[in-house]
């Protein structure tokens, strides 16, 4: 148990970092609901179920649809100003 | 492994100041922001934390049992779920500024202008909102 | 400012809070080794105090309720403020029906498909309702259950299509969800004081320990909360699909666009 908190600490960092270094936002949405999941179990190491499962359903689920939805109306929609 | 969880948040924090500094895209922006929100989570929660201790539900052990902080786990829970609305709030002023400003780079972000003076109206609420945007 | 520039400048900032982060770190608690006296106390006194068994919920709906009225305002406003941006532009004639998407073929879902959602989404909004319930009891709450079932009902547009999940699902009853959560928080706050008794007191009966019943007012609260919050996360959704659309009328009502 105790080598379970440092590797997830340190996967939670690794996670992070890919977020960040994910340059195109269309693939950084699974680096975001991977980074969710990572954070997730990390919590949940950390005693703390009910943060676990506010971060499973959000982190998971929610932030990464939005972000994929936000894409895709950036990708449909052409600016409405042609300067 | 006594500084681990601190240097990790830090490490969270100045890696999502630097994507927010450097990013070219407003989207991978607004995902930079959601790194700097979770170093505060596992700074929190690290703090929290108790070698041996259960977490803070007393329904399979009776009270008295030694559990971890609840109080960080309270702040961390509402934070997670009001922190998702409002990611949704900068994902739709990102959308608003693609529109009206034909880009997501920030670096070629333009002063908004009031589309009624530019003679660019279309439509009656366009140039309601137009007039919002711009007071 | 050039991006260079712009790098020379975070570097500057960091080499200025490297030292501080370094001397916070230091002085911290070793991690694991110790716990805030108010976290506690609150472990110690909770339990028989409220007769709740899950002290996350006891600080969020009752010792710190106040911390947690704020929040709900603080989502109701961000809710609002993207609903209004995101309406605004297409205005507010449209709300009701689904918008068309142009140019695009409607794929036909196949059977599987709608099966696993027809199966899966009544399970998701069940376990959604089973951890808003037992709030008291055992991990969960207004609002990790709230985010579940409102993430549940995408799988009605999932399952039935676009048009079919506007048609389960109407704007204005949404509306009413988030308002009338938020509200009847406030409400909970504010009638303990027509009784004489403090803001946010606890006047309901405590009910029994371990039963999920128990905790008194945090039930209204916790229901109150997992109504704004189902309400305002399927609005959210809901507002942004429709941004990947464009008003047009349409030339069949009710024909299927995915």
């Amino acid at each position: 148990m105790t080598a379970i908190l440092p590797l997830l600490f340190l996967f939670a960092a690794i996670s992070g970092t890919a977020v960040v270094l994910v340059r195109d936002p269309a693939r950084q949405v699974f680096a975001i609901a991977v980074n969710g999941l990572v954070l997730a179990i990390l919590f949940d190491a950390l005693q703390a179920p009910d943060v676990a499962l506010s971060e499973l359903a959000v982190g998971t689920a929610a932030v990464p649809l939005l972000f994929l939805v936000a894409l895709m109306a950036v990708k449909t929609q052409p600016p409405e100003e042609d300067s | 492994m006594s500084v681990l969880p601190y240097a990790v948040a830090a490490w969270l924090f100045g890696i999502g100041l630097y994507g927010i500094a450097t990013s070219r895209n407003f989207i991978h922006l607004v995902g930079c922001l959601g790194v700097c929100q979770s170093a505060t989570y596992v700074l929190l929660l690290g703090l929290g934390y108790r070698w041996g201790s259960i977490a803070p539900i007393f329904y399979d052990h009776p009270p008295g049992t030694p559990a971890v902080d609840p109080v960080m786990q309270a702040l961390v829970l509402t934070d997670i779920v009001v922190g998702a609305t409002l990611t949704a709030l900068l994902l739709v002023l990102t959308i608003q500024a693609y529109k009206r400003g034909g880009s997501l780079d920030p670096e070629k972000l333009r002063p908004m202008r009031a589309v009624g003076q530019s003679g660019r109206d279309r439509g009656s609420n366009r140039v309601g909102d137009g007039e919002r945007k711009a007071s | 400012m050039s991006p260079n520039a712009r790098i020379v400048l975070l570097a500057l900032a960091g080499l200025v809070l490297l030292p501080g982060a370094a001397a916070v770190i230091a002085g911290l608690p070793a991690f694991g080794s110790t716990i805030a006296q108010y976290g506690e106390r609150i472990n110690a006194v909770a339990p028989e105090a409220r007769h709740v068994a899950n002290m996350v919920s006891a600080i969020n709906f009752d010792l710190r309720g106040l911390d947690t009225l704020g929040e709900e305002f603080m989502l109701l406003a961000a809710i609002t403020g993207t609903v209004v941006l995101l309406r605004g532009r297409r205005g507010e004639g449209n709300t009701e029906r689904a918008m068309r998407r142009p140019g695009r073929a409607v794929i036909p879902r196949s059977e599987a498909v709608v099966l696993a959602c027809r199966i899966a989404g009544p399970l998701t909004a069940l376990f959604g309702l089973y951890v808003v319930l037992h709030a008291t009891v055992t991990p969960g709450g207004g609002f990790q259950g709230g985010v579940i079932l409102a993430s549940g009902t995408l799988l009605i547009y999932l399952g039935e299509g676009y048009a079919g999940w506007r048609d389960a699902i109407r704007s204005h009853w949404l509306d009413a969800l988030e308002g009338g959560g938020a509200l009847l928080f406030a409400l909970c706050g504010l009638a303990p004081m027509l009784t004489g008794a403090a803001f946010m007191q606890n006047i309901l009966p405590l009910g029994t320990f371990r039963d999920l019943f128990s905790g008194g007012l945090m039930l209204v609260e916790n229901l109150g909360v997992a109504l704004a919050v189902t309400g305002g996360f399927t609005q959210l959704f809901l507002e942004f699909m429709e941004e990947t659309r464009e008003a047009r009328e349409p030339e069949e009502p009710g024909e299927e666009s995915a």
